[in-house]
């Protein structure tokens, strides 16, 4: 079998391609090759923390011009190395041609001035970022604070290459040293932006900090040595249980684990979608794209949605009208947004046939030609396949009182899709209890804003070191040196 | 079509001798007879014929559109149990058997063991649950016949030998029996217990030898395989516990720690008693290596007699046993053959394994190879490997028509070697879900059904 492709080893500013070793995959059906790990782990971390200085001796408009030049270079009809990563997640991703090539329309934007300066200045501060930020306190400390960067691996999600790239333009901005594992279903986006920005800021800084590269989650001949306080101070990992375990061995005081959970999401429609036929035409035009973007393989997409039409008779009349109208939207969105699922889950079709032949507790919208499809529930609770939900397959559930509809979220939710607004705003205070981290308004859930917090977090805080400077005079601070023994009531508050 | 045991004069070597051919236009007929039954007495066959436009099935892939995954058995909505919608419950099971369950009583019916009593004495059904991953149970609607004539067929397999006509003794063995896990319950194929109690020991409860003497109560199997499901949708902290149940964890508690004891018992009752004696042993492959290890251990070796009949079968299951796992088992037992059986609980019986390692499909199985994908059929020529599904028209109570989880082989041209006619599944078989998640490292954001699994196997903590 021959190698698909080849995931080279991006080491600050140098491209490897040697000592490869091949990679096989779930399926068995390919084959990929990149340079075997353990023979450059030395090579990956930083000789020196002294190296991080040349960062601090950027302006942070210098990164803005870099991060500027990255961006505009990053132009799809010509730019080969993004051309070369379209081409290995054809075979590594499960998304169809046309979307894979959009998702790359999205890196250009996201690397102009203003997005950059409004992702670092509301999730960080600029000030902070920047300098030293003076802030008084009651005892008459002068306390300067600054968010400095710090050596930084990131282990992050493959469904699509936006996350590469917002992982390299959160660590550009905290000015830190990032080492990239990249994810098996997306292997070359996370390269393909390191050497494009190898070709327009050579031997820079931001360069020189940046290492990406793959290997085998688990392999203890490269994570042993990497994952050490004295290389990595913070791993940001994205995934599941079986990524995390990997990481939670190394957990040590020195090394700090931020991790970004998998995430389920949920809808809530009110009774005001029911109001008339064009109310109810808008809210399905909605639900349809929150299910179906990107063919539902994202943490944000919809999968169960509950709907305050009642139970009664009429109202498990419009829960199945609307959920005819969210198929018919569902299927007729273009193609660079969804399409039928190249791979379906078998699994949860056969879930599906059999709830269709369940008459009495389930109407089966669609699906007959895997192409997705909508599960009307006809009592008020989710089908008891819910988790398995992919692929353009959606469960609504008719639900009779706004109290129900808390059973929507749990400790695994992260989005909400909410119709309309006024509902929202009655459950915002509610919701986040239960574990929601996310309301947004019903349309708008795969619209997702990088300045933001992102899982309950922010991510981008988290991966800074606040380091605090205190200017303390003896006039108005009281000194300990000066304390008598009389007084030791002060010292043991400390 | 309704009694091969005494079409084939009770003889396994008749059952796989009959020529292909023959066999395969007795097949279709059965296959069209019974099909015309169920698509008037069985609900769910129905409404799926008449979607698909099925009127009659005459070559064997017509019935390919109507074999039904396993999911068919647990369609219905967890939520009825907990509830107590046993009345709705019974309403689900009505669409997928051919009797009537029009007039089952369960007003008051307190749980799953209650409601399965009440299907036993009220209907000629005996159900079979087994759990699943999502927190529900399958519910498969067998009947008091089947399960007489199930008793009989393992007779036949278990004590005859290919190539001869059965003897007497063969016929009507008299035999103990081993039974390695607990003695009964209505739970999965713990059913299966009093199945054998009733078609081997002649009721003499004093022929059969339980590991564990309690029963296992499916109403606390379900609650904890509810609570693993809750566990992994993150939604443990808001389970509402029936109280009635929860006061009876510790009974359950106080029934695993009497194990040890049970286990000494257990091994002191089968040396003194049934050393050198003929005896029938189901199990496992898992249980079986355990009870063989336990007994080694206690420097028990070689304890019945060499034409005792052993049988296990149904894959390992998740568990890692030692290589030598067969050498272990065989010198604890100490006969001459451990037979192996494969199926699944949506057909009747086992297909047995010859002395070349094939399962032999019983003639009144029509055996299929899927695409495992498209569920289309694979042709029936040459070697095959693909999903398997069955149409088994031995059925009564139920529809004999499944798909399986297991990747099989099937060398339709082959005669094998070891002299029996039938069409045999190679000896290598396993299950489609063992297969994915290997060597696998990709990473999403979105929490999927493989991810919560793990979480499941990583909260096991979380078991009553």
């Amino acid at each position: 079998m021959s190698a698909a492709y080849t995931v080279p080893l991006f080491l600050r500013g140098q491209v490897i391609a040697d000592d490869l070793v091949s990679f096989g995959t779930r399926s068995g059906q390919y084959q990929f090759q990149a340079p075997d790990m353990a023979k450059y782990v030395e090579q990956l971390p930083l000789k020196s923390p002294a190296e991080l200085t040349d960062l601090y001796a950027l302006s942070f408009d210098e990164i803005l011009d870099v991060l500027e030049a990255l961006g505009d270079a990053l132009d799809f009809e010509s730019n080969t190395h993004l051309q070369e990563a379209y081409e290995a997640s054809l075979v590594a991703n499960v998304l169809p041609a046309e979307m894979l090539r959009n998702s790359y329309q999205v890196l250009r934007p996201l690397f102009t001035r203003e997005n950059v300066r409004e992702v670092a200045d509301s999730q960080v501060g600029l000030n902070y970022l920047n300098g030293w930020v003076p802030h008084k306190l009651l005892d008459g400390r002068e306390l300067r604070v600054r968010a400095f960067g710090s050596r930084v691996l990131h282990i992050p999600a493959g469904n699509g290459g936006l996350v590469s790239a917002v992982t390299i333009l959160r660590s550009v901005i905290t000015r830190s040293d990032v080492i990239i594992k990249a994810p098996s279903n997306d292997p070359l986006t996370a390269i393909a932006i390191a050497r494009t920005l190898a070709d327009v800021a050579p031997d820079h800084p931001i360069t020189r900090h940046l290492a990406v590269g793959y290997w085998k989650g688990g392999d203890l001949a490269v994570e042993e040595v990497l994952y050490q306080p004295q290389h990595v101070e913070k791993i940001v990992a994205w995934g599941g249980l079986a990524s995390v375990k990997h990481v939670t061995r190394y957990i040590q005081p020195g090394l700090e684990l931020i991790a970004l959970d998998p995430k389920r999401s949920a809808t809530i429609i009110g009774a005001e979608a029911f109001t008339d036929e064009a109310a109810m035409r808008e809210v399905a035009r909605r639900a349809a794209v929150d299910i179906g973007v990107a063919n539902q393989e994202g943490c944000a997409n919809a999968r169960v949605i509950y709907a305050l039409s009642g139970t009664d008779e009429a109202g498990l009349a419009n829960a199945n009208r609307l959920g005819e109208m969210i198929y018919e939207e569902l299927v007729a969105l273009p193609s660079f947004i969804s399409t039928a699922p190249m791979y379906p889950n078998r699994d949860l079709f056969e879930h599906l046939e059999s709830s269709r032949l369940t008459e009495d507790f389930y109407r089966v919208i669609g699906g007959e030609h895997l192409e997705g499809a909508i599960v009307v529930s006809q009592f008020d609770s989710p089908v008891d396949y819910s988790t398995m939900l992919s692929g353009r397959v959606a469960n609504l559930v008719p639900v009779d009182s706004v109290e129900t509809v808390t059973a929507a979220v749990n400790a695994y939710t992260q989005t909400i899709g909410i119709y309309p607004e006024s509902l929202k705003q009655q459950l915002r205070d509610v919701l986040p209890l239960f574990g929601a981290q996310r309301l947004t308004s019903l349309g708008y859930a795969c619209s997702v804003a990088i300045a933001s917090p992102q899982d309950a977090v922010e991510p981008i805080r988290r991966m800074c070191k606040w380091i605090v400077d205190e200017e303390c005079d003896p006039e108005t601070v009281i000194p300990m040196w000066r304390l008598g023994g009389a007084d030791t009531t002060s010292v043991a508050h400390l | 079509m309704d009694d091969p045991i005494n079409f084939f004069g009770q003889s396994y070597t008749q059952m796989h001798s009959i020529a292909r051919g023959e066999l395969e236009e007795l097949q279709r007929q059965a296959m069209k007879r019974r099909f015309g039954q169920h698509r008037e007495s069985i609900a769910i066959v129905r409404k799926l014929a008449n979607r698909l436009g099925v009127a009659e099935v005459n070559e064997f892939n017509d019935i390919v559109p109507l074999l039904l995954p396993h999911t068919a058995y647990k369609s219905y909505p967890a939520a009825l149990i907990d509830k107590k919608r046993f009345d709705l419950l019974t309403k689900w099971l009505d669409n997928l058997t051919s009797y009537d369950l029009s007039r089952v009583d369960t007003e008051g019916c307190s749980g799953i063991d209650d409601w399965i009593e009440r299907l036993d004495e009220q209907t000629p059904l005996e159900v079979i649950t087994s759990s699943g991953t999502t927190g529900t149970l399958s519910i498969i609607p067998k009947d008091k016949h089947g399960a007489r004539e199930g008793m009989v067929l393992w007779k036949i397999c278990l004590f005859q030998n290919f190539g001869t006509e059965p003897t007497e003794r063969e016929l009507n063995p008299s035999v103990e029996v081993i039974w390695p896990n607990y003695a009964s319950g209505k739970l999965g194929h713990l059913r299966i217990a009093n199945m054998i109690r009733r078609g081997f020991t002649g009721g003499d409860e004093s022929k059969f030898h339980a590991l564990y003497p309690g029963a296992i109560d499916t109403d606390l199997m379900f609650l904890a395989s509810k609570m693993r499901a809750a566990a992994s949708r993150g939604e443990l902290d808001r389970l509402v516990i029936d109280p009635a149940l929860a006061t009876r964890k510790d009974e359950f508690i106080a029934m695993q720690a009497r194990q040890p004891e049970d286990l000494d018992r257990f091994f002191t009752n089968i040396t003194e008693k049934l050393r050198g004696k003929q005896v029938f042993m189901i199990g496992t492959y898992n249980l079986m290596h355990e009870v063989a290890r336990a007994g080694l251990d206690r420097g028990i070796k070689e304890v019945f007699a060499k034409d005792s009949a052993i049988l296990t079968g149904g894959g390992l299951k998740g568990f890692v046993l030692p290589d030598n796992y067969m050498d272990v088992i065989s010198e604890f037992l100490g006969v001459d053959r451990i037979q192996e059986g494969y199926g699944f609980s949506e057909q009747s019986a086992f297909h047995w394994g010859c002395t070349e390692g094939r399962y032999h499909v019983q003639p009144w199985v029509i055996p299929f190879v899927l695409d495992p994908d498209t569920s289309e059929p694979l042709p029936r020529k040459g070697k095959q490997t693909g999903r398997a599904a069955v149409y088994d028209f031995l059925l009564k109570a139920h529809w004999g028509g499944a798909i399986s989880g297991d990747e099989v082989t099937i060398d339709w041209d082959l005669q094998c070697p070891c002299g029996q006619t039938s069409v045999a599944f190679e000896h290598a078989i396993m299950r489609y879900s063992e297969k994915q998640g290997i060597d696998d490292d990709r990473i999403t954001c979105a929490a999927t059904h493989e991810v919560h699994n793990e979480a499941i196997n990583f909260m096991k903590g979380v078991d009553l």
